[in-house]
């Protein structure tokens, strides 16, 4: 019996996993381009960018469908799941998303026919699976609040299986936004916890993962390739962009995930930081790293190869975490140039890393002051 | 399950305006959700509060926002700076939590059914989980302009 067993909440394991990313769909390229510490950024040709400061995204080639790859995405996560087809009408979508990407240039009075409501709606019922459960739309912790709240749905035995998902396309509104906030980096890399670090770089993302208990996934011999050991969010109350610099939000985050799973930091392998990038972000990230004892476990924040998803971040991250815990390779922190004494941790610097323990933490933080923290137990 | 105790209630009246909050701009949105999250969160002691999570729930989403920027990036202009702060519907529930010590979850949600249902819903799950004692609920819509502020804390457990 597991420690959450023991605590009356059932186990949650992860059975089906797909993304797609800067480097294109699947999980194969991302992960050989994650683990090769090659960077997927190349100049936007998806619009224009023309008198931006800043003109590198991780997208992938094309112009892709936010609704075409969700399904895409949820029909491949289901399909490694091995879930049956009649299965599906009873599996409920929590999704993730910005919004749907037209609905500002709709007439006024539809413009609440495009909202993330209507797209979950769309995605779910064309992917097969039941009525939507509920939309994120929380930016940077979208995906990882759905993921635990579906996780904590699941260990309060209101639900036997769930499937997430969620999707950010990089588009000219959002790219237009974040360079006039001068959030971008300016030298085109992404340099998280580094000396001389400029921000951070937007990038493709879309995932979908299968949740189920423990139980479901035996009744029907499932091969369950993690299990989502704790969960833990948090607010900053300090500011509407900037994180707390103590990192007193981000680390009760971490401390209700470790409480829920009932794993120390010790029994901490890797954290995939949330590492934006971004000057005041990852010195506050640090100080929570530390407060929660953190301070001394193999790290790296993989946005500096595949970029900021925004509202999908937090899945594409936990999808790639937990694929690098089980291909045991934790990924290097790329982009790195030299240390910031505001940012001393054990970087993992020049080659992957062989994991140490199977417990890997990814981590979220977003406008708003919201902290998420994920605790995987690869399988 | 737990049931939920409802601490105070705020509807935004439809007549009035907002008072505009420091760099928020162009946009009705985060100025109605302040109005009516600070209303409701007036009717209780302060020292109640702590661990609460914020909630906003919106359909429209910030259209103010979007419109503008959208607007701005079809045309070829530069998008103001200051959009890029309250871009997100989390930016306006940082302002609440910051100005009231709210120290929960922060959470936006896009309803599927009843929108204060879907709030209140997602409030009990996180009390019921553990991640937060009380939660405040912010309902903001646009096109037309409506708030509505819901603050609870955890009840029974049944």
């Amino acid at each position: 019996m597991t420690d959450n067993e023991e605590r009356g909440g059932r186990d949650v394991l992860v059975t089906g996993m797909s993304v797609a990313s800067g480097y294109g769909r699947g999980l194969d390229p991302l992960l050989a381009g994650v683990l090769a510490g090659t960077p997927a950024f190349a100049p936007v040709g998806r619009f224009d960018v023309s008198g931006r400061r800043v003109t590198v995204a991780a997208a992938m080639a094309g112009t892709p469908s936010l609704s075409e790859d969700l399904v895409f995405a949820v029909s491949v996560a289901t399909g490694e799941a091995g879930l049956a087809a009649e299965s599906l009408p009873d599996t409920p979508l929590l999704l993730a998303v910005h919004a749907d990407p037209d609905q500002a240039r709709i007439a006024p009075g539809r413009r609440w026919e495009w909202s993330a409501a209507a797209l979950a709606r769309g995605v779910a019922r064309r992917s097969g699976l039941g009525d939507p459960l509920r939309v994120y739309t929380s930016a940077c912790v979208a995906a990882s609040t759905a993921v635990a709240d579906a996780a904590a749905l699941i260990s309060l035995g209101r639900y036997d299986r769930l499937v997430v998902a969620a999707g950010y396309l990089v588009d000219a509104d959002q790219f237009a936004l974040f360079d006039a906030g001068r959030a971008l980096a300016t030298d085109g890399r992404v340099r998280p916890f580094s000396a001389g670090r400029t921000g951070l770089l937007l990038g493709d993302g879309v995932a979908a993962v299968v949740l189920e208990s423990a139980a479901a996934a035996r009744a029907r011999g499932a091969e369950p390739l993690a299990r989502l050991a704790g969960w833990g969010r948090a607010g900053d109350a300090y500011h509407v962009c900037q994180p707390r610099p103590d990192g007193t939000g981000m680390a009760r985050a971490i401390g209700a995930a470790l409480d829920r799973a009932g794993v120390p930091a010790s029994e901490v392998g890797y954290v995939n930081a949330h590492g934006s990038g971004t000057a005041f972000s990852d010195v506050s990230e640090t100080a929570a790293l530390r407060l929660a004892g953190l301070g001394g476990t193999p790290l790296s924040s993989t946005k500096a190869l595949h970029g900021q998803a925004l509202e999908a971040s937090g899945l594409l991250e936990l999808v790639l975490t937990v694929a690098a815990v089980r291909a045991g390779q934790l990924p290097t922190n790329a982009g790195f140039l030299g240390p910031d004494e505001e940012c001393a941790l054990d970087l993992i610097l020049d080659a992957p890393r062989p994991p140490k323990t199977p417990y890997a933490l990814s981590l979220n933080a977003a406008f708003g002051g919201a902290n998420t923290a994920l605790l995987v137990e690869a399988l | 399950m737990r049931t939920l105790e409802v601490l105070a209630e705020v509807v935004w009246p439809a007549d009035e305006k907002p008072t505009q909050i420091a760099g928020f701009v162009a946009s009705s949105f985060s100025p109605l959700a302040a109005g009516a999250a600070e209303r409701c969160l007036e009717r209780y002691p302060r020292e109640g509060l702590g661990r609460t999570a914020v909630v906003i729930v919106s359909t429209s989403g910030d259209l103010g926002t979007a419109t503008g920027v959208a607007t701005a990036v079809d045309a070829a202009k530069r998008v103001g700076p200051l959009l890029f702060f309250q871009s997100v519907p989390n930016a306006v529930a940082g302002h609440i939590a910051a100005r009231w010590g709210l120290t929960g979850p922060v959470v936006s949600v896009c309803p599927l059914g009843e929108p204060l249902e879907d709030g209140l819903e997602l409030a009990a799950l996180l009390i019921e989980d553990g991640d937060a004692d009380s939660a405040l609920i912010v309902h903001v819509e646009q096109e037309p302009d409506s708030a509505q502020a819901v603050l609870v804390r955890g009840g029974e457990q049944l």
